[in-house]
This record gives C-alpha cells, structure tokens and sequence, in this order.
C-alpha cells in the first residue's frame, strides 16, 4: 500500500475488515475460465484448510495480536507455508482494499522480532548471508565463477548487471546468455563480483527486517561508489527487492531494469537483432516478483475522513498496490520478436498468475510443498500445448526444472536470456 | 471439548493431514463476516469471533462424511457442514461441534447439456461451474453472494436469491436429484437419484421420493438436517453469445461485451410506477435480469472505488426508482425484437432511459453475467448485511420497501448504521416476475461496537415489523428463540419445523443453531 513501514499492530484495522468473502483464494473473480484453473493460492492448494490462505492468515495475525492464541510450531509452519507470491492480495482488491500479503509480511517480522522464527532452514541461509553475502553459503571469491573468459566486462560503466545469488552460483546459464547478449548488443556493463553481496530478498520475506536494513545499506553505499546508475537484473526477487523494497527502508533514484525491459528496449531501438528461426511453441510464466509484485509502494499522506458517518474516506485516495503495474509485456514482447517461435498463453497469466512454488523461503523450509506448486503450475503449462516454458526468474528456473525432471514433464524449461540468445546466434 | 479417544477415531478416517483440533486453525473458523452481529444477537459482546469448533476435518468423500457422522453419534459429538463458507451461519453454535469443510470436494460431476442440468460437489464454486457450462452455452444460477460462493450450499441449505433470478430462478427452486448423509449417517438420494432402476439426476420430484421441501424450505436448514454432498441443478441458455474475452490488468480489466447484450437503467418518479414497470417487464419475458436496487445502490455496483462511487453524486439526486434491466439474445433479431420492446414499455410505463447518464464500465457486464454486482456493496463501509428477505409478489416487495423507510430513517438518526437515507433496497423478480424478494442492505461498521448494536437493533424492528404488516419470513429468523417468537405468529410453522428435525434427528447431532433444537435428546 503506501511507502511507510508498518508493524503488524498498525494492520489491525485492516485485519478486523476481513470479510472472510475467500475471494483470495481465487483469480480475479471475472478471470475464472475454467474449473481447473480458477484458484491463485498454491499454499491453501496444498493444506486445504482456512488458516493457509490470504484471508486465513490475516485472522491468525489478528488472533496473535489480540493474544487469542499464542506461538505454536503449527502457527509457524502455517505462516511460513505461503510463497509471499501476493496473489492473494491481487484478488482481495479487485473489490476491496485490504492488504493480506502486507499483513502476512508484518506477521513474519513480529515472530522474528519475538524470538520465535523464523523457522531452522531460514535462520540457516540467513547466518550464510551474513556470513558470505549469499544465502547458499558459496565462496564469494566464486561470485564470478560462471564468466567466460571471452564475456567483455566494463570497469566503469554507469549500468550495473546485477547477477544476484542464485543466477550466479546455480543458474549460470543464466548469467552467462545475459552477458553474451550485452557485449553483442553493444551495451557496456559493469559486473560487482565479490563486492554483489545479497540484495536482502530471502531474508526480508522471511522477516528478517533487521538484518536486511543492513544489507540495504551497505549495497546501495556500494552502487554508489562504484558510480552505478542504472541496475539491471536477470532475476526476479532481486527485481522487486531493488525496485519495490529498497525505497521503503533507504530512498534511492537509481533505475532498476529487469533484462527483459532492457532487452525490450534495445529491440526498438534497433540495437537488438533476432535473426534466427526458433522453431518452439512456447508458454511464459510470470515470477510473481517480477509481476504484480514489482509495484512500487507510494507515498501517502493523507487522512481517512468520515464525510457520511461511518463512511471511510481516504483523502486523498489509498494508492493500492493491484498488481495493474507489474512487468508483464517486456518479456512476452520479446518472445514474440523471436522469429519462429509461437507464443501459447497460461490461462492465470500477468497479475492473477499462479506462483511457481519456490518464493517465500518456501523452497528452503518446504522443499516437498514447492515441487508440488511447480507440478501444478507444468500441468497449466503442459496444457496449453506448448513444448516450451519459459521464464525469466533463476528461482523459478530452479523450481519448474526440479519439478520437470520429478514429474518427467513433457516440456523443456528455459531463460528468456537463453532464447534471446538462441535467436542471435549467426 | 473432543477427546483424545474422539479426536483419533476421526483422524482415522481422514488421515492426520485432514483433522485439526490447534486453535490456530480454529480460530479462523469462527472468524466470519458478521459474527459481531450474531455475538450481540446472543448477548455478548460484539467480537469479530464466534465459538470455535472442537475440531476441523477435510473429508473427500461421501463415504468418509458418512464415518464421520457416525462417529460424531457413536460420542454424542455435533457436526456443521461448511462449504465455501460465507456467512456467520456457518459457526457452530455449540463447543462440543466438529466443522466439517468440505472443501476437498471439488468436483463437477456431471453436466448434461441435453436436460440442461449439472451435477456438482460442495466446493465447486459458482464461477467455475458458469465457466465450465458456457463451453455449452448453459449458464447457472448464483446467489448475489458472488460467484466464489457455492453453488450446492446455495442450492441446498442457504437462502438464494440472485441477481440474475428473473431468468435464472431462485436456488432453492433450481435443485434437481441430490445426494444427503443425515445425521445418523445414512445416505439419502432424493429425487429420480432415488430410482431402483436407471438412477439419474434429472428431477427433484419423483418417480422417486421427493422431500425437497422438507429438506430445505424457504431458507435452508443451514445444516441443521445433514449434510448435502451432491446436487444437480438446473441450468439455463447463457443469455447472449457464450464469449468471454477480458483483457488488460486489475482492476482495469476491458471486457468485449458478446454480441447481444444491453444494460437499461430507466427510472421512474414513483413506487407505483416502478412497481407496475417491473410487472410488465417480466410479463414480456424478455429479461435476463430484472430489478429494483436504490440510487445509492446502483452507484456503488458500477464503480470500483469509493471515489468513483461519490463522482456519480449528480446521476444519484436525479434518479428516483430506478429499474436495472439487462437483456441478451442469442441473434441479431431477437435482439433488436428485445430491444423494441424495452423502447415500447419504457414509454408505457413513463421510465426515463437513464443508461446513458451511468458509465456502464464494460467490465461492469462481466460483473453482471458473473453476479458481482452484489459484492461492490462492502465499498461503502467495509461491511453490511441485510434486513427482512421475505418473498411474495412484487407488491409485497414494494410494499415492504415503502414501509421499511422510515423506520431505517430512525435508525439512522440514532447513529449505528450508515446514511443511506433509509433507500437502501434490493428487490428482485424470480421467474418472469411470478415471485419478488425484497431486502434492505444496510451498512454499519463491523468493527465499531455501538454500529453493529445499531445494525442489531435496526433489524429487530426490522422483524417486528415484517410480523406487524405480513411480509414474509425474514432471512435470519433461525434457532428456537426466533423461531419461537415468528411461529406463534405464522401457523405454528415452528412445531411443524421441530418435528421434522425431531424425525431426522432427534439427537442434535446436526447443529441445530441456525435451524430449530429437537427437543427428543436423551
Ligand atoms: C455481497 C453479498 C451478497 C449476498 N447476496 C445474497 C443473495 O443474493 N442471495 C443469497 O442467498 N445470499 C446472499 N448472501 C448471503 C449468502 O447466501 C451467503 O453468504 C452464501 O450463500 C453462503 O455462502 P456459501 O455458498 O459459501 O455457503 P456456506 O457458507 O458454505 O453455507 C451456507 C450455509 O449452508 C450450510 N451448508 C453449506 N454446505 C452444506 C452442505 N453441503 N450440507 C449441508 N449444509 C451445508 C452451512 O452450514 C451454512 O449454514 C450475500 C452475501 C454477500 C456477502
Ligand atoms: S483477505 Fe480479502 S479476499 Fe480474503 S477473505 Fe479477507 S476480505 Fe476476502
Ligand atoms: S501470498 Fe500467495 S501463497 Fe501466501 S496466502 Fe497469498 S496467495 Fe497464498
């Protein structure tokens, strides 16, 4: 909602407002075009009960809040089961203006302020983070591991790639189509090697707001002392951490790009050329983070009056985050400059898309209930009679693949940054 | 509350994944919308959480809802079924009650598009089923609830009304063959699903038995006689092309309104002419719905914030008793005949064509066809919940509204619900206009205390006065002590109603809070 922190006590309000209508557990009501794939909460898909939904888990904040119920390893498991995906969030304010997903975020920052979580998994990547900058626990001295030698890197241009954790230790294809495509597309970049520390994404969904404030700073100090002003990611949750996170905790005016924007952008400016046939029938999978999740949060001040006794009136309006501004068209626009290559849509697409399973700390702490997400999200994709899913998000990536090769799913997964790339190539 | 003993011979049947007795899963069933008003209802204070169950179990079948209702009578335990569960009258009354979700009952079972009906399970919501059948070109019918609501709940056990009702009925009369466990855990197959030979799901009423009315009534048992695990309901010609093409993102969603399909909104100086406007525009048939809803009303429906809401003030002071029609054909010249006849009847009955005035987003039709018109009523305060629901002729409806103001005036003016100057109205036509329902949304604010005893209060005289004038059944007269109090007055329908639950349940081990108590217990 607005650019102010909250803490969880400041939502009561908004908790107290739930009408229990279980709109979040559905795509926007006037999407629905199937029975199949009507639903949006991949946490409530799996344990079926109130409790793991959008609207569910703000009655567990309030319940908390109002010491109806104490800390329990249930209420834990029950907050950290949910991939902080948002769609819950979406589909609450088609029609209202409540904010599950902000609720859900402040729950987790109370239980880490409280001492009770977050859960074992987590406090593990946290003390990694702290420890090497990454949450898988890698050597930052193999941050750049997966550059080639023939990848021309630029010592002081004003446009940072940013790899981030995940891209640079586990999905170096990634890093390394992305890299390919800016020296042949001309465009100079500056990489931060040992000095990329975490963007704070993991830690923060899991509620670890402290420790994150820290990293904030110290990246944000660095950016700027290496005279970066543009940032460009290939990775979703750094995207959104960057774009959408940072200015609530530190205000900065660099430019955050998503490599598909950038991409995007270089293809109407002439500078990107994709010549080669990709013969492939391909279906894109939004990352919630670089989705409805993207949305910056707005300042706001104002004062909710009562013009009519007991009529709410914001004024001047709340800015709602609805997912309306997230990155949906740069990276299907691309797609579909790829000569060949068919474009095969999902049914829950753009803001109301069904998460891959990974977000959240999920894949972490509940590695079983991501794969099975992913299973559902490959059987949407496997539907739609693609024989491709693409994405553009290494955590995405890693999940859909992992639950590719457990299913012996009929598709192949790739990087947008790979078919870019596929499509350059003389 | 359940013991050990009780707990396991449950998680037996479910498996442990499937059964929670935490509180921090209990509690988010005894939060609901408009529990407040229940809790004050029952004198207590007016707190967003009702009782929690002793237990919440997810069954998958037919066959583990009939063990689990034998358990429940092997340990004296109660049971409230929950569909998608909307509605403080889905709170169990007493501790001692397992909620039994069923929300891992998903399916649709069947649609026969040659009889035009479709077999469905509880958690089908009402959004996937017309999305399913439009494939056919069949729509459904949905409570104003909306369409995340179900279906079968609807059908079965709970009120029914919709927006769409002129075209598409009322729930309760839309109900075919259906599938029930009682309360001892028997199973039940009404209708020609009740046939020896060749059983199917095509009517409600015989060759086999019929207990429709029995099983439900005007307002639904609420749970109180079992527990419905399968329904056939009827459906309907979709009103217009069956095309539903929405682009663009929320909440700025573009919809291609299909071919054939109009929104009227005509106004009219008074009651009397609404009221005969609305009798002639059904006696044409040509509706695919038909309704009164008040000027306030309608702004709220065809806007999408608060803002946008208070930008139609202008239109709202012009409009006196405005009519919403919507028509849809399936070719051009139906069309064009429908479209004839509206222009003829709107200069009949002297109605003003205000469509234009309203900006009719196109979006607002999806809301239509997909009944989400009813929900753009939480924009004003956050919450509200209706008054009387008594269904008659279209006279009575109006009647009640006229009658109705003042009284809502004086509730204003006492402070506890919100200003809508006493016009606050939906009234709809069932069936050509051979029925009308009529109730009074009201705002109030759920989590300020003296709104909701405000709201509590209002609709109190709201009772008294649908006793006073004969208007009906209320919607909300459910437990004995409403019931007690209406039946005296209405031909003792409360002994009538206590000796059907005594029939089928003489134990109480269906939550009779919301239906009427056997008083046979041992
Ligand atoms: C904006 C709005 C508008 C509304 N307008 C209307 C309207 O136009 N018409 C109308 O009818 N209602 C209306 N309502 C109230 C509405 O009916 C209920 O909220 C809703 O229908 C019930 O929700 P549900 O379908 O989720 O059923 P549930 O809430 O799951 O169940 C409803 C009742 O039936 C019982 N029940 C559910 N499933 C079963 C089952 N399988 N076997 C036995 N008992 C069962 C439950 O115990 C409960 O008492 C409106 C509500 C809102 C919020
Ligand atoms: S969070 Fe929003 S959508 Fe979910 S139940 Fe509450 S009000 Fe409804
Ligand atoms: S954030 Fe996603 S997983 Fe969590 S409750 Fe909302 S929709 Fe479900």
């Amino acid at each position: 909602m607005t650019l102010e922190l909250k803490k969880l006590a400041d939502y009561k309000d908004i908790m107290e407002r739930c009408i229990r209508c279980s709109m979040c557990k559905w795509i926007p009501q006037v999407q629905i075009k199937s029975w199949k794939y009507a639903q949006v909460c991949p946490s409530i898909d799996e344990y079926n009960f109130h409790a793991y939904s959008g609207g569910g888990r703000m009655i567990i904040a309030l319940s908390l809040l109002t010491e109806r119920i104490g800390y329990s390893e249930e209420l834990l498991n029950i907050v950290y089961r949910c991939t902080a995906c948002g769609a819950c969030a979406v589909s609450c304010k088609y029609l209202n203006d409540l904010e599950p997903l902000e609720v859900i975020e402040a729950l987790r920052k109370k239980i880490v302020e409280d001492g009770e979580g977050p859960l074992p998994a987590h406090k593990k990547y946290m003390k990694l983070t702290e420890e090497v900058h990454n949450p898988y626990g890698e050597e930052p001295s193999k941050r750049l591991d997966w550059l080639p030698s023939d990848i021309k890197v630029s010592k002081n241009s004003k446009l940072a790639y940013f790899v981030g954790c995940t891209t640079s230790y586990r999905r170096k294809e990634i890093a390394i189509a992305t890299a390919r495509i800016f020296n042949k597309a001309g465009v100079e970049f500056q990489l931060l090697g040992e000095d990329e520390f975490c963007c704070g994404s993991p830690i923060l969904r899991a509620g670890g707001e402290a420790q994150v404030l820290d990293l904030i700073k110290r990246n944000i100090k660095a950016f700027k002392e290496r005279g970066i002003e543009t940032i460009v990611t290939s990775c979703a949750g750094c995207y959104s951490t960057l774009k959408a996170d940072y200015p609530r905790y530190v205000k900065h005016d660099f430019k955050i790009l998503h490599t598909s924007e950038l991409l995007e952008q270089l293809l109407k400016e002439g500078k990107l050329k994709l010549k080669k046939e990709v013969p492939l029938t391909v279906t894109y999978h939004d990352p919630c983070h670089l989705g409805r999740c993207s949305e910056p949060y707005k300042e706001w001040h104002g004062e909710i009056m009562e013009p009519i006794p007991l009529v709410r009136f914001p004024v001047p309006p709340l800015p709602l985050r609805q997912g309306t501004y997230g990155c949906y068209y740069p990276p299907r626009n691309v797609l579909k400059a790829i000569p060949g290559l068919k474009l095969v849509e999902m049914e829950r697409i753009k803001e109301y898309a069904y998460c891959c399973g990974a977000g959240g700390g999920v894949k972490a702490a509940f590695p079983d209930f991501a794969l099975k997400t992913a299973g559902r999200r490959l059987e949407e994709a496997i539907d739609t009679g693609a024989d491709t899913l693409v994405s553009c998000c290494p955590f995405c990536a890693t999940n859909l693949q992992d639950a590719i090769k457990a299913n012996n799913a009929p598709i192949k997964f790739y990087d947008l940054t790979e078919l870019v790339l596929k499509a350059m190539e003389d | 509350m359940i013991k050990d003993n009780e707990y396991e011979a449950l998680e037996k049947i479910v498996g442990s994944q499937n059964i929670s007795r935490e509180p921090v899963i209990l509690d988010t069933y005894a939060f609901q919308w408009c529990a407040e008003l229940l809790n004050v209802i029952n004198d207590k204070p007016p707190a967003r959480y009702y009782l929690r169950p002793a237990a919440v179990i997810l069954p998958s079948s037919t066959e583990e809802i009939q063990q689990i209702v034998r358990v429940c009578n092997k340990y004296g335990l109660k049971f409230k079924a929950f569909s998608t569960g909307l509605g403080p009258w889905n709170c169990v009354s007493t501790p001692r009650t397992i909620q039994i979700d069923l929300r891992r009952m998903n399916k649709i079972v069947k649609i026969d598009t040659k009889n035009q009906y479709a077999v469905v399970e509880p958690y089908v919501s009402g959004a996937q089923l017309q999305a399913e059948v439009m494939k056919f070109g069949l729509n459904c019918h949905m409570p104003g609830a909306g369409p995340q609501v179900s279906p079968l709940a609807s059908a079965t056990s709970m009120a029914g009304p919709g927006f769409t009702s002129a075209s598409t009925g009322f729930a309760g009369r839309n109900v075919l063959g259906v599938e029930w466990v009682l309360p001892s855990g028997d199973l039940l197959q009404l209708g020609a699903l009740g046939q020896k030979n060749d059983p199917d799901w095509f009517t409600g009423d015989g060759p086999g038995p019929s207990l429709r009315g029995i099983m439900r009534g005007f307002v639904g048992a609420k749970s109180g006689l079992g527990i419905f695990t399968k329904v056939a309901v009827k459906l309907y010609p979709f009103p217009s092309k069956p095309e539903w093409k929405i682009s663009g993102e929320s909440p700025n969603y573009k919809f291609e309104i299909p071919n054939y399909l109009k929104f009227y909104i005509i106004n009219y100086k008074d009651w009397d002419a609404l009221t005969n406007a609305l009798r002639r525009f059904e006696e044409e048939e040509i509706s695919f719905m038909c309704y009164y809803a008040s000027r306030g009303a309608i702004c709220a429906s065809f806007a999408n914030s608060r803002e946008e809401m208070f930008s139609y003030y202008s239109i709202h002071t012009r409009l006196k008793r405005p009519l919403t029609l919507m028509i849809g054909a399936q070719t051009e010249r139906e069309f064009e005949y429908k479209k004839k006849i509206v222009e003829g009847l709107i200069q009949e009955t002297g109605g003003k064509d205000y469509t234009k005035k309203i900006k009719i987003r196109d979006v607002s039709y999806a809301e239509a066809l997909r009944c989400l018109l009813g929900f753009h009523g939480f924009l004003i305060t956050g919450c509200f919940q209706s008054t009387h629901g008594g269904m008659d002729t279209i006279e009575m409806a109006i009647r009640m509204a006229k009658l109705n103001a003042p009284i809502k005036r004086k509730f204003i003016e006492k402070g506890g619900i919100a200003d809508d100057q006493g016009e606050g109205v939906w009234l709809a036509t069932y069936e050509r206009g051979h029925m009308a329902h009529c109730e009074m949304p009201t705002m109030y604010d759920a989590t300020k205390p003296e709104s909701v005893v405000g709201w509590v209060e209002y609709a109190h005289a709201c009772d008294e006065l649908d006793l006073k004038e004969h208007l009906g059944i209320p919607f909300f007269i459910e437990g004995d002590k409403q019931h007690e109090w209406y039946g005296p007055h209405c031909m003792n329908y409360h002994i009538w109603l206590r000796k059907i639950k005594e029939a089928f349940d003489p134990q109480n081990i269906a939550d009779p809070g919301f239906y009427i108590t056997s008083k046979k217990t041992s």
